[in-house]
């Protein structure tokens, strides 16, 4: 084996030498045979005639032992590799196009079909993940309050479901440590991360293996052990890997936490689009509350029975399905549910459990799944254009190859030769372009998962790989087979005629030709109608009126961590806002407890003038509320309609006030004035008076429909927690947040900025997705515009410049060249009529699917539809009207000469 | 019939030079004639097969090959048996018994 690769290889090196090896062998041969003959009596003319013709001709025999040796395949491959490179670099922009085309189509479908493989197809990384199931809920009972009314329970829940032992042979929880980031300090600078607290047996119940060090035990979670488990990526991102990382302490809002085990790669946390940094052990101190609120009357997530706030995951025992573990749960879960919270109300539904799978992440369907199905169709049309284009450029250069490929044959070429040959010119393009295709979608891929503001790790693994390497083969095996058809069609008759032009008007060819042409336009007009309607919502979706001017708006957070009473907080958010105001370039300071622009909000019901409003059948009471500061409404610029603004004069000893919007007003206080009117929990603890009505105006989100608002003075209700602050700024927002960060830093240096971001660019997260979606849609449109124009360009030019010498014989026997203009147009314009035919039908299913990602414009929009034909309809008239018109100024004489 | 020489049976060529080999090292001519002349001319063997075969053998280390002068004082390359060689022409005998054997069972019954 070795010694033939070895012979191999200097028979490869010394060709020369071997030639004459065996040049000399057969020489030697040769004269041993005609010595014998002269031994038994010939002359030696004769004998030397008679061996040569015995042997036959030398070249052959030296050309069978060369091809005895592997090495004669590896060079004649080489010689293939040689001459296929040698016909690209000859047809350099031929090249340039088919690669560039590849990379494009290639790249974009590999992107997309990583984050469609990332986010949909890939299941937890946990250990059996078909036995891993969230809990869920028909809803939480009365007088609670929740994160996800399906998704959350409270504590006394989970304690009492983990200790069924029936159903589910683990019950796992997890709770945030904030809504989205929580402060941290490791080793000096202030900085965020995302945590979770979570049950003893999270790690292990889901089968997550640590890299390093250890996970946590269930003693852990009853001793609320301060410990932390960090996540791969975290230790990569923020330590480089240390090893000596265990054993640090890691300070969580203040509090010191052991850092005792790394979580294997690959394992950040089972949220869809969130990368968990580090978990702890269920926890019970308020600096480490839930989702990082405030204690409720004193009382933690843990004590505080009224608040779902964590997230319950179970793994099925053996043999036992979902629907059995339901029903061996059921009621110990609507037992549970009302621990702490005294009988149902008089016809109150009872909450029902349920199991959902866990195989993938929860949640990544709804948010990314449709969007991405339809990116990945789009994306497919664009391969689909992409390859038919570089097809048809094929079977255009090869045709002007055809007598090439009939001399070949005629010097007794084999049919599999020539698809070698063919075969290796298309593996090449094909090589080029998937080069440059994986180069330009991992890139995409970055890019994608940035805007989509998806954390979980993107790389592309085996699937993607072999996605894109099937995808290369079918192209390489279409791009050798479509141009061979061509070239065995010629066969080797064809190189005796003498007309290059005649070999190029094949009746059924141009017929193919015309069809994908066609199908093309169709394509284009599809494509175009989609990009159109994207893009035409993506200008909707940013020019929605708030209701208010974000222009000069910052907003960050602040998370004052040595408060003990509530005074003491007020007074911490009186200095700061002082602090602040003062600041060269502010305009107006406010604060507020939920942040703009962030998809959250406090939803509750509430009482007006003593007692629930009464509401027509049906319709909601919900009352979204926050927690704001002085001149709240005046610094967003939102107006106050009646009565005013909240101001420094109202505190704690005044008479409680309130806020409210117009559909407050309208719902619940209609037909007369709210101002003066008493509003308050539903708890009734809290009251006050209506001071004010501003108008409706966008709150959590770009495009959300108003509902009913109350906004509470911040300091007149007991909260010490955290807070956003709101800046108007005149000048660049940003520019602001150094001061703003000294000013903080002045009252406690430990405390960081949290999320700092213009209040425009945080209510856009909230429109990212649409955003995302609609800006890829639209670049996909173009892209697919952008191919499908340079085919048909190349496609149609190719056609008109194979009719020079019928436009020539035409022009000389006295057609004018309009005419010859026309009638090259005139073909294209019927080519156009039915790809536009066959488009806009197409056009309009596809709009349909894409209906629920449209914003402020009709699926059968006529604009779009217009504007998509007009396009079409320019790009083929552009791409036949300029080589037409080459074509028929040619003199006549010299086009029939070309000859 | 008998006096025009045949195309040999597929697949014995090597065994051919193998045994041919076995006796003593001779070159590429040497084993064309010897086949032919041992075999009574019935089999004949052409450069155009010899030598590509030889070439093959080479390179699977069954025989090995060394330029020598010839008895006429002119150099021509010898091919001698290797280790491999002979061990292969052993199985290759065998083999071709059991084959011959077979066939002649079949032809008689």
């Amino acid at each position: 084996m070795l010694r033939n690769l070895v012979m191999g290889i200097k028979a490869l090196f010394h060709r020369e030498q071997r030639n004459q090896e065996m040049d000399e062998e057969l020489r030697s041969y040769l004269e041993s045979a005609a010595e014998e003959k002269m031994r038994r009596g010939m002359n030696q003319q004769d004998a030397l005639r008679a061996s040569r013709v015995e042997i036959g001709s030398m070249e052959m025999v030296k050309q069978k032992i060369w091809s005895a040796g592997w090495e004669s395949t590896a060079n004649s491959l080489w010689m293939d590799l040689r001459y296929a490179a040698r016909q690209l670099r000859k047809n350099l922009g031929f090249t340039f196009a088919c690669v560039l085309t590849l990379a494009l189509g290639i790249g974009a479908n590999t992107a997309v079909f990583t984050v469609l493989n990332a986010v949909l197809l890939k299941s937890l990384p946990v250990a059996d993940p078909d036995r891993v199931v969230y809990l869920n809920t028909s809803g939480a009972p009365r007088r609670t309050g929740t994160i996800d009314s399906r998704e959350t329970f409270s504590y006394p829940v989970y304690d009492t479901l983990r200790q069924q032992q029936r159903g589910l042979t683990q019950v796992m929880a997890y709770v945030p440590l904030a809504t989205s980031k929580v402060p941290v300090r490791y080793e000096g600078e202030p900085e965020e991360a995302e945590g979770d607290m979570v049950s003893g047996n999270f790690l292990s119940g889901l089968g997550v293996k640590l890299a390093r060090g250890r996970g946590f035990t269930v003693q852990d979670e009853a001793s609320h052990a301060p410990i932390a488990v960090i996540s791969y990526n975290y230790w990569t991102q923020r330590f480089s890997r240390s090893a000596d990382v265990l054993g640090k302490t890691l300070y969580v809002n203040g509090v010191p936490l052991t850092i005792v085990g790394i979580a294997s790669q690959g394992f950040e946390g089972v949220e869809a689009g969130k990368s968990t940094d580090f978990w702890i052990p269920l926890q019970s101190r308020p600096e480490l509350n839930a989702w990082g609120n405030p204690l409720q009357d004193g009382k933690t997530y843990r004590e505080d029975a009224t608040w779902w706030c964590m997230r319950l995951l179970g793994r099925l025992a053996p043999g036992v399905t979902k629907a059995q573990a339901v029903m061996q749960l059921q009621s110990a879960f609507q037992t549970a549910a009302y621990i702490g919270l005294g009988n149902p109300e008089p016809g109150e539904q009872k909450p029902v459990l349920s199991l959902k799978d866990a195989k993938s992440f929860p949640g990544y369907d709804e948010q990314y799944g449709k969007p991405l199905r339809m990116l990945m169709a789009m994306v497919g049309l664009v391969l689909l254009i992409a390859l038919s284009n570089v097809v048809m450029l094929l079977m255009a250069r090869n045709a002007t190859r055809q007598r090439e490929f009939s001399l070949r044959l005629a010097l007794g070429a084999g049919r599999g030769e020539l698809f070698r040959q063919l075969l290796t010119e298309a593996l090449m393009l094909v090589g080029l372009g998937g080069g440059l295709a994986w180069l330009f979608a991992t890139s995409a891929t970055r890019s994608l998962g940035r805007w989509a503001q998806i954390e979980t790790s993107l790389a592309p693994d085996n699937t993607v790989l072999l996605f894109t390497l099937s995808i290369l083969v079918f192209a390489a095996l279409l791009f050798a087979l479509a141009p061979l058809r061509i070239a065995l069609s010629a066969g080797p008759g064809l190189a005796l005629k003498t007309s290059a032009a005649t070999s190029n008007t094949d009746a059924g060819k141009t017929r193919a030709g015309k069809i994908i042409v066609a199908l093309q336009m169709a394509l284009c007009v599809v494509l175009l109608v989609g990009g159109g309607l994207l893009v035409r919502t993506l200008r909707n979706l940013q020019h929605i009126p708030l209701g208010f001017s974000t222009e000069g708006l910052v907003v960050f957070g602040v998370n004052p961590q040595k408060i003990h009473s509530v005074p003491e907080g007020v007074a911490f958010y009186q200095e700061l806002m002082r602090k602040l105001r003062v600041l060269p370039g502010v305009a107006s300071v406010t604060i507020m407890e939920e942040r703009l622009g962030t998809w959250w909000s406090d939803n509750s019901d509430m009482m007006v003038d003593g007692k629930l409003p009464d509401v027509a059948n049906g319709s909601s009471r919900s009352v979204r509320s926050n927690v704001v500061g002085p001149d709240f409404f005046h610094t967003l610029g939102v107006p106050v309609l009646a009565g005013r603004d909240f101001s420094d004069s109202d505190t704690a000893a005044s008479p409680h006030v309130g806020i409210i919007n117009e559909q407050f007003a309208q719902r619940f206080l209609p037909n007369q004035n709210p101002l003066g009117h008493n509003i308050g929990t539903d708890n009734g603890k809290y009251q006050m008076t209506v001071v004010g009505v501003v108008k409706d105006h966008k709150y959590r989100s770009i495009d959300e429909t108003p509902i009913p608002m109350a906004w509470y003075m911040y300091a007149q209700i007991p909260m010490t927690g955290k807070m956003h602050v709101e800046l108007r700024v005149h000048g660049e927002p940003l520019a602001i947040l150094p001061a703003a960060r000294k000013a903080l830093q002045q009252m406690d240096p430990g405390l960081p900025l949290i999320q700092p971001i213009t209040q425009q660019a945080q209510y856009e997260q909230t429109i990212s997705q649409q955003l995302l979606f609609a800006r890829l849609g639209g670049f996909f449109g173009l892209l697919a515009v952008l191919l499908v124009a340079t085919g048909l360009y190349g496609t149609l030019a190719y056609r008109v410049n194979n009719r020079t010498v019928e436009i020539g014989v035409r022009m000389a026997v006295g057609a004018q060249r309009g005419q010859v203009v026309w009638m090259v147009v005139r073909d294209s314009l019927v080519l156009t009529a039915i790809g536009v035919a066959l488009g806009v039908p197409l056009a309009a299913l596809m709009a349909r699917a894409l209906t629920s990602a449209l914003y402020g414009v009709k699926p059968y929009d006529i604009l779009s539809y217009s504007l998509a034909v007009y396009g079409v309809v320019c790009v083929a008239l552009a791409a036949s009207v300029i080589p037409a018109r080459r074509a028929a100024s040619i003199d006549p004489l010299s086009a029939l000469r070309a000859e | 019939m008998p006096d025009s020489p045949s195309e040999l049976v597929q697949g014995t060529l090597e065994m051919l030079i193998l045994k041919t080999l076995a006796l003593e090292p001779i070159h590429g001519y040497g084993i064309s004639l010897r086949i032919e002349q041992i075999s009574k001319g019935v089999f004949r063997v052409n450069a155009g097969s010899l030598l590509p075969a030889l070439s093959r053998m080479e390179r699977a280390g069954r025989i090995k090959a060394e330029w020598r002068a010839t008895e006429n004082n002119r150099r021509a390359k010898y091919y001698a048996l290797t280790n491999l060689g002979r061990k292969a022409l052993k199985d290759e005998t065998v083999l071709w018994g059991r084959q011959i054997a077979a066939i002649g069972r079949i032809l008689e019954s």
